[in-house]
């Protein structure tokens, strides 16, 4: 028997049954359709935060803390009293040709007030000449102007400050007077500490977030402002920047400074952060593959009891085939060929309403704001756009056709085997 | 007239189409074996006629099915054109189950094809184009009588014209016989009758060889020749 011809007479057996078919089609639909909607959002998210991270953190830079602070096991470094202080970025600095410049962070939770109004913020104390250098991209004024050389009141400010409700109903803007204000919890009672400043620039909207680079929901002071306002000499994080941004240069680069410190410190850098997420995503991936995985498997058990179905109800009409001199394996052929159509038809659906499903549930959240949205100021939400790769799509179509073949196989053998008078015989 | 000679020459080859040889079949009904034939040995020629008449139980459907190599035997052999059926596999089996027309009593049409589909699914198993397939069906259609009925589903059809599709796909192929089982079993005696006509015509005219159980006593008196079977024998053959 011709292929053409065996599909044809398949196509037919479907149509006598649309509804049945329909609904064994509707569960291959939905378990391919929720394979796709995740690992599309997943990898968009993937795609969105990776993009952000690298907008935010050059890959050219390193970020050094206390190692305690980034969990780096047995090191005990925040228990040993060691401090990362201000003034390290000199000793940095001499460590290797490849540096080319770092900057002090310090960095501290408060508010700024507006009038009578407060926002809760975080307020970061850096050089403005270096970091403007080092986050050229990023650090860079939408208005106002970035003072190189700062007086100490000045004041730049977060987009999401600026406007932290993203409808231009501004906080404050250039050449307001503002209070910045912290509590400080080393004397007791704890006092709120304030004083006045005046906003000199708002940066351009960031996006998102990023580690050590410039966020939407924070403020920036003057570094020696900060020392003094919060009097203290040491320094949440140091950022280097490296003049080139290849493996070697970045793994020597952190040695030396981990070295230089007796390994009580750590260096994180743009190009591990994004390692590490990169690992953390293919997990969540696998994780949320593997659950819509299971209602394809569902699908396919469904496909199988169909099949069996109809089977028992074409006993007849297979030993009518059989006497008419067909051979098994074009009643497999028959079979099989049933259970590819719906998968077929099945994966296609599936992976078209998968995709508009992702887009859905991406708007709804976009629409929604706050999704992973950062600091107090709390609106720097991520726009995630779902994202279909090709490999998904034909992961999805491969899985959606082959769960429907390979549940198929039981009835379809068995189909094949019927005796023909037996069969014939069928009531 | 023309026709007689033709069958005449025919028969002058005496070429055996089917041969049974010492046959047994035996059935387990639950755990208590039944013998539904118990030695039948049986020829037919090149063009023949016969009707195999007995009573339900005799062993006649049984016989059938083995000689339509639908069914393998306990004992004995079956020789179709003089090949050995119990020698071949399923797939051979199928093969040679192509070469053999077969007639139900209750037609067993597919019912979602038209009567020319129906005829036109055997040439697809065997795997004519579809230009033949539709060339070939219009002819036979056309032969029993069916011409403008043929884009009819079985459901618009009477019984006696629902059994002339069964005869016209039975002859798709172009068979050694036709193995025809209670024909005219499920329909009225006027059908009955166009039917008996047409299988008459078919072989007398075409000398086609045909096979045909009955347990009516009128129709099998209608064939050349006539073996009775009775508890799984053939008690007695005559020639009519």
């Amino acid at each position: 028997m011709k292929v053409s011809d065996i599909l044809s007479y398949s196509f037919s057996a479907i149509k006598l049954r649309k509804f049945r078919a329909g609904l064994t089609t509707l569960g291959v639909v939905i378990g391919i359709a929720a394979i796709v909607a995740l690992l599309s959002i997943t990898q968009g998210l993937q795609e969105t935060i990776t993009r952000q991270l690298e907008t935010g953190l050059a890959t050219n830079t390193l970020i050094v803390s206390t190692s305690g602070g980034f969990g780096a096991g047995g090191q005990g470094g925040a228990n040993s009293g060691f401090k990362l202080r201000i003034n390290y970025t000199k000793i940095i600095d001499e460590l290797s040709p490849d540096i080319d410049v770092s900057a002090a962070i310090v960095q501290r939770r408060g508010w700024i007030k507006s009038g009578r109004r407060e926002l809760a913020t975080t307020i970061v104390g850096v050089d403005f000449a270096k970091y403007a250098d080092i986050y050229s991209s990023t650090f860079v004024n939408e208005s106002g102007r970035i003072p190189l050389n700062p007086e100490s009141n000045m004041i730049v400010i977060g987009r999401r400050v600026n406007d932290p409700w993203k409808n231009e109903t501004l906080f404050c803007n250039v050449n307001d007077d503002v209070d910045i204000i912290w509590t400080n919890t080393t004397t007791f009672p704890m006092e709120n500490e304030t004083y006045s400043g005046v906003v000199t620039a708002v940066l351009k909207e960031v996006g998102g977030f990023g580690i050590g680079g410039p966020s939407d929901s924070s403020i920036y002071i003057p570094l020696s402002q900060a020392q003094s306002f919060f009097r203290t000499d040491e320094c949440s994080q140091i950022i280097v920047r490296l003049k080139n941004s290849d493996k070697v240069t970045i793994d020597n680069v952190s040695k030396a400074i981990t070295d230089a410190f007796s390994n009580q410190v750590s260096v994180i850098s743009a190009t591990a952060v994004l390692n590490t997420l990169t690992s953390v995503f293919s997990v969540i991936e696998l994780f949320l593959g593997g659950i819509a995985a299971i209602s394809l498997l569902v699908a396919g058990i469904g496909i199988m009891n169909i099949m069996i179905v109809s089977l028992m109800e074409r006993t007849r009409e297979i030993g009518i085939l059989k006497a008419l001199g067909m051979e098994g394996r074009t009643v497999l052929l028959i079979f099989l060929s049933e259970s590819v159509i719906i998968g077929l038809i099945g994966a296609v659906i599936g992976i078209a309403s998968g995709w508009g499903l992702a887009n859905v549930v991406a708007i709804a959240l976009g629409g929604g704001g706050a999704f992973m949205g950062n600091g107090a100021a709390g609106a720097g939400g991520i726009v995630i756009t779902p994202l279909l790769t090709p490999i998904v799509a034909i992961v999805a179509f491969v899985f959606g056709v082959g769960v429907s073949v390979i549940f198929a196989l039981y009835p379809a053998w068995r189909a094949s085997k019927l005796k023909p008078v037996e069969a014939l015989r069928y009531e | 007239m023309e026709i007689p000679n033709q069958v005449k020459r025919i028969r002058k080859a005496m070429v055996t189409i089917v041969e049974a040889v010492n046959l047994k079949k035996t059935y387990m009904l639950g755990k208590v074996p039944v013998e539904a034939l118990r030695g039948v040995n049986l020829k037919v020629e090149n063009g023949d006629f016969l009707s195999i008449l007995g009573p339900s139980g005799s062993g006649k459907s049984t016989l059938l099915h083995l000689i339509g190599a639908l069914d393998k035997p306990t004992e004995g052999k079956v020789f179709i054109e003089g090949v050995d059926v119990s020698t071949l596999n399923d797939n051979q089996l199928a093969d040679l189950r192509r070469k053999i027309g077969f007639v139900f009593q209750f037609f067993n049409l597919i019912p979602r094809f038209t009567a020319r589909e129906n005829v036109e699914l055997p040439m697809a198993i065997n795997g004519l184009n579809k230009g033949e397939r539709r060339k070939r069906s219009e002819e036979l259609l056309e032969n029993v009588g069916l011409k403008d009925r043929m884009n009819h589903k079985p459901t618009e059809l009477s019984g006696g014209e629902q059994q002339r599709v069964a005869i016209a796909r039975a002859l798709a192929n172009k068979p050694s016989f036709l193995l025809m089982d209670e024909p005219t079993g499920n329909i009225d005696s006027k059908a009955a009758d166009d039917i008996l006509k047409l299988v008459k015509r078919l072989n007398k005219g075409k000398g086609i060889t045909t096979i045909m159980v009955t347990h009516d006593h009128r129709l099998a008196s209608q064939a050349e020749r006539t073996v009775h079977m009775l508890d799984g024998l053939i008690v007695q053959e005559k020639v009519n």
